[in-house]
């Protein structure tokens, strides 16, 4: 096999993962925090491609305004989903998973009654392809890869050095003693909320010139984010980024040997395998 | 006082006269109900809402006068339900459908699994089944009650590749991607077979899963086979738009072909004008074109004032099968599924697509295919102009 295709098809599955890496990370920052599987996530990836829709393609603003205002809303919606539905659920994990099961049907559903039932395109922001020799990437994808990369370090910095995210690792571990200590539960709480579906927003608004958007955008997104956290290590950042690196890298070089279906089970039976043979993922906590 | 007695005397034989009339109109008139599936919601629901439309405008014709069968005139209901493109849920929706709504037609489905579930239940219950899904085994001699109402990747493949080999003859290479179910393994079989058979090379028989988003990696797959056409046979509009687009990202410059593609306008829409550029579609129909009747263009600008957007081909499938169905009626005089039947099969009837008949019986074994004319349109400049009319090899034998 050449090997110029073999860098391109790592190229086209990293080009991806990177934003479904966004989605992960959103997932697994909400479930480090309030312990909460969010099966609805895929649904804020949805509100940001229509975030998107309506300010860029319908409203005419400036793309990078347009992605400031879409994951600001879409955080802004986390928090009330936080402050409305989730705060009241905590310690009771599974009935928050059911209850996120049922904000997907009610967000979806809503959107098709909202937003109608057809995709609907988002013009590209950025024309035009980079070329390196035989490889080629649309200079769309790359300033998502870009972006995307640099909102996954952003994270990371904010996670390591600010006192914020410091009381957000603090409370997962002692919520009782992270409160002596001053921490505002409460605050924390829908502010991890609010940034992991602020994640999933940019992520949607990112993708939305790429895929177009549609009220069941989400369901794939989530799918994908739920291999990467689970590959990766629940809870664990690096990890996310380690299985969504894994995933890319599987599918994109995986479709030059195999039909389309089978390389969506190779995804799950990464799952299969970590959860048989090292349950926490790869850079879990044990 | 005298005055106001006559006034209300009055009113009261006017209301009366009204009471009667009105009780006279509903003695008279029956109702029809008929029958509508289709992918109301989710990836495929440009399709659904095609069909529900152009039934929806039919019908709404028909009752201003009421459909006359013999001696009674009907009032057409139409009950619709959307099946996601999902076989279990139309097979709930085909139950509901025949008994609890007790439809005796459904006039309208889309997507091939779709239309092996609804089969299963109405073919054994004698319910005429008319359909826009292209999967070969839909039409076979085992189910004389179902028909397709447009013309399939069997119908449109050859006379299209025909037209591309005389017209642009260097044009050596095709590859094929479709969605990777019934409709697209059809779809892409018939191409391929197109293609053999009139000495193109099949560059690539490639399938995706429906709903993917991301065609970077099987274009790439694709694209290191060096096609001279990419036909993106029975992609639905939004996927079809996305490979286009994406193909261009990663520099394909060759011609580009849609065999199944029922509505150009949508793919320029998904694509944009550049990557749309040039795409032929031999399935769509025109609503603007120079190549289509007067009928179609009033059902045109009727669909676009009333819903905002133009109507593909689908839309005008399910108007013209709701015609053929309806004049079988009339021509049967009785709304009993046999009679009518046995009307549709013998007979060809005026339609928006102009003269139509039944035929397929070399291809299915059964004469359950509507036949007419096909045009082929050519995306230039962000608009679809209608570029030549051809006939299907069955409707030529006709």
């Amino acid at each position: 096999m050449p090997i110029e295709l073999l860098v391109q098809a790592l190229l086209n599955g990293f080009g991806v993962a990177v934003v479904y890496i966004l989605v992960a990370l959103g997932l697994t920052l909400i479930f480090s925090i309030l312990e909460v599987i969010n099966f609805a996530h895929g649904e804020f990836y949805m509100l940001g491609g229509f975030a998107a829709y309506y300010l860029f393609a319908v409203g005419g603003l400036n793309y990078v305004v347009t992605l400031v205002l879409a994951v600001l809303l879409v955080g802004l919606a986390g928090v009330v989903a936080e402050r409305l539905v989730f705060r009241h659920l905590w310690g009771r994990t599974l009935n928050a998973f059911i209850v996120s099961l049922g904000l997907l049907w009610v967000l979806q559903a809503t959107a098709q009654l909202s937003f109608g039932v057809l995709d609907k395109s988002v013009p590209s922001a950025v024309s035009g392809i980079v070329r390196v020799g035989v490889v080629v990437v649309s200079r769309e994808r790359l300033f998502v890869i870009l972006t995307a990369v640099a909102l996954i370090v952003g994270l990371q910095l904010f996670l390591t050095f600010t006192r914020t995210a410091q009381a957000m690792r603090a409370v997962p571990q002692d919520a009782d003693a992270a409160a002596l200590q001053g921490v505002n539960i409460e605050l924390v709480s829908a502010l991890g909320f609010g940034i992991g579906c602020a994640l999933a927003g940019a992520a949607g608004a990112l993708l939305a010139p790429i895929f177009a958007v549609s009220p069941t955008m989400g369901a794939l997104p989530v799918v994908k984010a739920f291999i990467i956290i689970i590959v990766g290590g629940m809870g664990s950042l690096p990890g996310a980024v380690l299985g969504g690196l894994l995933l890319g890298a599987v599918e994109g070089v995986g479709t030059l040997f195999m039909s389309s279906a089978a390389v969506n089970i190779l995804g799950f039976l990464m799952v299969i395998a970590i959860l048989l043979l090292r349950p926490r993922g790869l850079l879990g906590a044990a | 006082m005298r005055m106001h007695r006559s006034i209300a005397t009055l009113a009261i034989l006017a209301l009366a006269a009204t009471l009667a009339g009105g009780a006279a109109v509903q003695a008279e008139d029956k109702t029809l109900a008929i029958g509508l599936l289709g992918p109301l919601s989710g990836g495929a629901a440009s399709y659904g809402v095609e069909l529900l439309r152009g039934a929806e405008l039919r019908v709404e014709e028909i009752n201003k006068t009421g459909l006359k069968v013999g001696a009674d005139t009907y009032r057409i209901k139409l009950v619709s339900y959307d099946h996601k493109a999902q076989a279990a849920d139309t097979a709930t929706a085909t139950n509901k459908l025949i008994f609890q709504d007790k439809v005796k037609y459904i006039i309208g489905n889309a997507v091939g699994a779709t239309c092996n579930a609804a089969q299963t239940i109405t073919e054994p219950n004698k319910v005429m089944f008319s359909f826009v899904c292209w999967g070969t085994n839909n039409l076979a001699p085992e189910k004389p009650y179902s028909f397709r109402s447009m013309l399939s990747q069997w119908e449109l493949a050859e006379p299209f590749y025909r037209w591309v080999k005389e017209n642009h003859p260097k044009i050596k290479r095709v590859a094929a991607i479709s969605p990777n179910d019934t409709s697209g393994k059809d779809t892409n079989t018939a191409v391929v077979k197109a293609l053999k058979a009139l000495g193109f090379e099949v560059a690539a028989d490639e399938y995706y899963e429906r709903g993917t988003k991301d065609f970077y990696p099987v274009l790439t797959k694709i694209l290191a086979q060096k096609p001279d056409m990419i036909d993106v046979a029975a992609a639905p509009p939004g996927e079809a738009g996305l490979i286009l687009k994406q193909a261009m990202e990663l520099g394909f410059k060759g011609a580009k072909g849609w065999t199944a593609g029922i509505n150009p306008f949508t793919i320029i829409s998904v694509a944009g004008p550049e990557a749309a550029e040039g795409v032929w579609s031999p399935a769509n129909i025109n609503v603007k074109g120079d190549h289509v009747s007067a009928a179609v263009r009033k059902f045109g600008e009727t669909y676009e004032k009333r819903y905002g957007e133009v109507p593909g081909a689908i839309a005008v499938a399910n108007y013209a099968a709701f015609d053929v169905f309806t004049q079988a009626m009339q021509k049967a005089g009785s709304v009993d599924t046999d009679k009518v039947l046995a009307v549709l099969t013998k007979e060809q009837f005026q339609t928006v697509w102009g003269p139509l008949a039944l035929g397929g019986k070399e291809t299915y074994g059964i004469d359950r295919q509507f036949l007419y004319p096909l045009v082929i349109s050519e995306v230039r400049q962000g608009k679809v102009v209608d570029i030549a009319q051809v006939l299907p090899a069955a409707l030529k034998k006709k």
